[in-house]
């Protein structure tokens, strides 16, 4: 019985209450006005479309080579030899990256060498060969990304004193697993024009070769802190392999032009990883096995400790080791006209050399780009059959 | 030498089935461990090895050529 009571007086209480309220809402109803204009436009919240062509990045460098030793090819020398491998080799470089579009870039690289050497300027008496040659490049590659796969096409010119080169090359990569596993495939293709002389150094038409590179990679995490990479290549080259002006020393104190056969097939495989360091480093080793049709075996070991020292800076030490046998038919001595392949080239001796190195790398946040980088790094080559080389190398770039 | 390319091969096969995650990948996007140089580091590294060493190249680019010297 008190039930209906008290829900009749809760509900003339609601009622009462809500009268109120709506009478209390006629007297403060606020007047109408007018809509502000928008503060903001659509495109101050949206990210405004980037330039259909935008500079990614620009950077240049430049590298300079001091060598000196002694080797049998070179003519600056008695003529029974070993000559003088003096050279000097000053290398600017630059490179422009450009992004089109969502999916296209664009790298332009151009690369100059002004070589300051002392066995070809031993026959530039009668020849066009100088002791200072300058050579440049242009080379451009368009890459095509879009998901989880690379299209980049590569064409390049070489041009210099004696010698014209033209290179194109195609690559592919593909990523899979979460992008965990990135394989790539690649072929390249160059041809060389160049001079030819007689022993004596007298121009003598013009000499060809091609080489045909095929490539074959895969990248792959192993850890959350680790990374390795596979890479074999195969490259087979045709037509005059010898520089032109190589020499072989004879018993007798004379000197022959090399003579090296027409093909070379050539071998290379290539195994890296990469390991974090729990103390802001990493340290990366890579292993290189070669072989070709000359009968040259070789292995190769590097090791690059890397290490941060600052938020901006980091400085990588790296060592390597390279041994090789020699080619079939190296002699430093070969009689006058003996009709077999030879060569004295000591690049193609069985040696030993080794490198060592120091780099810092400097990334300093800038107002105008994302990153301005710069680095200096200093090497030194040192070969078992007396060659050394001082590398002194200075970078600069900009990131966009 | 074929032992080692099975070693590796099985090694990197071996890894793939771990799957790393993107949001443990931090440590990986650090640029020192690149393992890919500078295009133009790499360029002085086979300018100084491509003259000097007959073994040098055929990882990545054609061995020999656009040069005069090799």
């Amino acid at each position: 019985m008190k039930r209906p009571a008290s829900a009749g007086l809760a509900l003339l209480v609601l009622a009462a209450v809500t009268g109120a309220r709506e009478a209390a809402g006629d007297d403060t109803k606020p007047a109408e006005t007018k809509p502000f204009p928008p503060l903001f436009a659509d495109g101050d919240i949206l990210a405004k479309p980037a330039p259909y062509f935008r500079l990614d990045s620009a950077a240049v460098r430049y590298t300079r080579f001091d060598q000196s030793g002694t080797g049998y090819q070179s003519r600056a020398g008695k003529p029974s030899g070993p000559g003088s491998e003096e050279m000097r080799v000053e290398q600017p470089q630059l490179e422009v990256v450009i992004k089109q579009g969502a999916h296209l870039t664009h790298r332009v690289w151009i690369p100059v060498d002004v070589v300051t050497a002392a066995s070809p300027d031993a026959i530039d008496v009668v020849s066009t060969a100088s002791r200072r040659n300058e050579a440049a490049s242009v080379d451009w590659t368009a890459t095509y990304a879009r998901d989880h796969t690379t299209a980049s096409i590569r064409n390049g010119h070489h041009e210099e004193e004696n010698y014209r080169s033209w290179n194109s090359g195609l690559a592919l990569t593909r990523a899979f697993a979460e992008d965990n596993t990135v394989v790539s495939a690649g072929v390249n293709v160059v041809l060389d024009w160049f001079d030819r002389y007689t022993l004596q150094g007298a121009h003598d038409g013009h000499n060809a070769r091609s080489s045909i590179n095929f490539n074959a990679g895969v990248t792959q995490l192993l850890s959350p802190t680790t990374v390795a990479h596979l890479d074999y290549g195969y490259t087979v080259q045709e037509g005059q392999l010898s520089n032109g002006w190589n020499i072989v020393p004879t018993p007798q104190g004379a000197f022959q032009l090399e003579k090296l056969p027409a093909e070379r097939g050539r071998h290379a495989f290539v195994a890296r990883v990469a390991q974090h360091l729990p103390w802001s480093g990493a340290v990366h080793g890579s292993y290189r096995f070669y072989l070709d049709t000359f009968g040259i075996a070789a292995h190769t070991v590097e090791v690059e400790l890397h290490q941060r020292i600052a938020s901006f800076a980091r400085l990588r030490f790296n060592y390597r080791y390279h041994t090789q046998t020699g080619a079939d038919f190296f002699r430093t001595s070969v009689p006058l006209g003996a009709p077999i392949f030879a060569t004295a080239d000591s690049d193609l001796a069985p040696l030993h050399a080794q490198t060592v190195g120091v780099k810092g790398t400097f990334d300093f946040p800038v107002s105008f780009a994302r990153t301005l980088h710069a680095d200096l790094a200093v090497e030194r080559y040192f070969r078992s059959n007396d060659l050394r080389v001082s590398v002194y190398s200075c970078g600069l770039g900009i990131l966009f | 030498m074929k032992r080692f390319i099975v070693l590796a091969s099985l090694a990197l096969g071996l890894g793939g089935c771990a799957i790393v995650p993107q949001n443990r990948r931090a440590r990986l996007a650090d640029p020192m461990m690149s393992l890919a140089d500078d295009p133009l580091e790499v360029h002085r590294k086979q300018k100084l090895y491509s003259t000097r060493e007959g073994a040098a190249g055929g990882d990545g680019l054609a061995a020999g050529g656009g040069c005069g010297c090799q």
